[in-house]
């Protein structure tokens, strides 16, 4: 029906669609697998194989002088080498001009930031890859759900403390005091323990949880913590090691690093810790059409002392 | 331009699966059995796989097409899913990976050391396979084990002694996985440690193809496994034997209670596994034979395990790897852009 009316009927906007003031947030997986472990740095020109040393304590066996003049029988000390090479990893960004050309958000800005976010998501992903092949495990048996391992619990927990302390590891964080406030409560210094999200609903079951939120501060707290259970605080992470399908009822099995200082180590190659480059059209192209960005890192890793790492394998208590 | 080839290489098949690495990944790949060809049987003669790029006509994991003789120098075409099912190629971008076949089950294993499993496979010898939902041994749900005297109808374990076991396995389930771990060295499973002034520990897999004399590895033994002194101790290897699966640490068990799996019955609630982990080494030099151990570079240093991306070739007369003895040819393509 005609109305004699100018309307978004008869005449519609010019341009059909506007780009919002900003792109929407590109997602990103917690990274946690770096938290307290020791950086070192390795030289350039002197090979790829870095060596991180340690002087075992001496035996406080005997020692006694009995007055007679004999000397007391000399200890050789031992010297254990803990060696992690370093390795390259890169990824590339391909670009014809016209996308650069037609595209509205700034296109080379924008594949920069997300090669730089691959940097640091790969970085975690292999320190992920370390804890979950190169450290000894135990199964959770103290939960409900009847599945080998269990789900986590108390019990378990504090088990893997008893490991560490009977090790001598020593704490990552230092203590909360309580304060006033009401619904808080003290939070005691503490290890370092790394979890799946998929895990989150249980931890919150277990007996004794401080959930972030009751601590009595939350400056300085990261968000990628999620609470604290007896001398643990959890941090969890969408990529934390799980593997599927291997627990007696088939169930994933998720893997649960936990531990103190100077347990593992991530070494950055000097001069090689983030390499964002551009290469322009006219190199990567005979026609000029085609640029290229990469980002490139070295890294090299290692547990550096077993007795200070431990941690539980568990399943959910409902089926995941 | 279509295609690019981008890399390719020969390798005499030794009847087990083959990980061919592509760093930059492929689009399209393709086999050729140099000595089948020749000859008039019906077995696989070349196998061709489609990247993720094919989009739906991509070729599903342990897939691909088949090329086989029809007895003559004729060729027929089909894939490898199809009438004589048989692993095909898998593409794998991440590790630890179950390799090519899905969950199988298996019919029974022997209380006996060492332990001989029951089940229609197409596994071969060398393979770890993982463990689960077996009924009857509960004790090692969850485990992995490295396969020997392989035939179709079952395998052997080597690295597990289960005499001392209350009763067989009657049933449960493996899937293949990758021997390499993302980081090597990888930890392992204990599966016994002798009483001796140098204890014997005997590992689920070949400890020789991740470890060497000199290393040092820290030992997890909880209670429910009687040990419970070995716990939490690190020793140092002094010798090893790929044939029995052992290694020998230097550490006196002599005075330690005996080393046994818990019983069956108190799964879940008994504490599982026991474990070995690296934990460097210590240089030593035999003033006798003047070799010097705790420097071996290929084994030592912690680094990655499993490179990746790679195309998993399957092993067998039907399969693109081939058989015993076969010569195959391969070619990896990708797209230009």
């Amino acid at each position: 029906m005609s109305t004699g009316i100018t309307s978004i009927y008869n005449m519609g906007p010019e341009l059909p669609l506007q780009a919002s003031e900003d792109l929407l947030s590109t997602p990103m997986f917690n990274l946690i697998h770096s938290l307290g472990v020791d950086l070192h740095h390795a030289e350039s020109y002197i090979g790829k194989t870095t060596r991180m040393s340690r002087f075992e304590r001496l035996s406080t066996d005997g020692g006694q002088l009995d007055g007679s003049g004999i000397d007391p029988a000399a200890e050789v000390p031992v010297r254990t080498d803990i060696d992690a090479t370093m390795e390259i990893f890169a990824k590339t960004i391909v670009t014809n001009e016209q996308v650069v050309l037609f595209e509205n958000s700034k296109t080379l800005t924008k594949f920069t930031a997300l090669l730089g976010q691959w940097l640091r998501e790969k970085e975690d992903l292999l320190m992920r890859d370390l804890f979950a092949s190169s450290v000894s495990y135990l199964n959770a048996v103290g939960g409900l759900n009847g599945d080998q391992p269990s789900n986590i619990s108390l019990n378990d927990v504090n088990n893997i403390e008893n490991i560490l302390l009977g090790n001598d590891a020593r704490s990552m964080l230092t203590s909360l005091e309580a304060t006033r406030e009401i619904g808080t409560i003290g939070v005691r210094d503490a290890f370092l323990a790394l979890a799946s999200t998929n895990l989150a609903a249980d931890l919150q079951k277990v007996q004794g949880v401080v959930l972030k939120s009751a601590y009595p501060t939350q400056e300085g707290i990261r968000p990628e913590e999620y609470c604290s259970i007896s001398r643990f605080r959890f941090f969890v992470s969408s990529k934390a090691a799980k593997t599927p399908g291997i627990s007696l009822k088939g169930n994933t099995v998720y893997t649960i690093p936990m531990y103190g200082l100077e347990a593992a180590a991530k070494i950055e190659q000097n001069n090689y810790t983030a390499k964002i480059g551009y290469r322009p059209d006219w190199v990567v192209s005979s026609v000029a059409q085609n640029s290229q960005l990469y980002a490139k890192f070295a890294i090299a890793r290692a547990i550096t002392n077993q007795n200070w790492i431990s941690g539980l394998n568990v399943t959910t208590f409902l089926p995941s | 331009m279509p295609f690019t080839i981008i890399t390719g290489d020969s390798f005499t098949s030794e009847g087990i699966g083959v990980k061919i690495p592509l760093p930059s990944s492929a689009d399209y790949f393709k086999t050729w059995n140099i000595t089948q060809l020749a000859l008039t049987g019906t077995v696989c003669v070349g196998g061709e796989w489609f990247g993720p790029k094919f989009g739906v006509g991509a070729s599903a994991v342990n897939d691909g097409l088949r090329s086989r003789k029809a007895g003559s120098s004729a060729i027929l075409i089909d894939n490898f899913s199809t009438a004589t099912a048989s692993d095909g190629f898998t593409y794998v971008t991440t590790v630890p990976f179950v390799e090519a076949q899905s969950a199988n089950a298996i019919t029974s294993i022997t209380a006996a050391s060492p332990a001989v499993v029951t089940q229609t496979n197409t596994y071969s010898a060398g393979d770890i396979l993982q463990f689960y939902n077996t009924t009857g041994m509960l004790q090692i749900a969850g485990m992995n084990f490295q396969i020997s005297t392989v035939s179709g109808a079952g395998y052997t374990l080597i690295g597990l002694r289960a005499a001392g076991f209350a009763a067989a396995a009657t049933a449960g389930f493996t899937r293949r996985i990758s021997k390499m771990l993302a980081v090597e060295p990888q930890f392992l499973y204990i599966t016994e440690i002798t009483k001796a002034t140098q204890a014997v520990v005997r590992t689920s897999v070949d400890p020789t193809a991740y470890y060497v004399v000199g290393m040092k590895v820290h030992f997890s033994i909880p209670a429910s496994f009687g040990m419970y002194q070995m716990n939490q101790l690190t020793g140092k290897i002094v010798a090893m034997s790929s044939a029995n699966y052992t290694m020998t640490v230097d550490i006196d068990s002599s005075a330690f209670t005996t080393f046994a799996f818990p019983a069956s019955t108190l799964s879940p609630t008994a504490t599982l596994f026991a474990t070995l982990a690296p934990a460097g080494a210590s240089t030593q030099l035999n003033p006798v034979t003047l070799v010097q151990t705790g420097y071996d570079f290929q084994f030592q240093p912690f680094r990655t395990g499993q490179f990746t991306p790679y195309l998993y070739l399957g092993a067998g007369s039907a399969s693109p790897a081939g058989a015993a003895n076969d010569v195959i040819n391969w070619a990896a393509y990708k797209f230009e852009n």
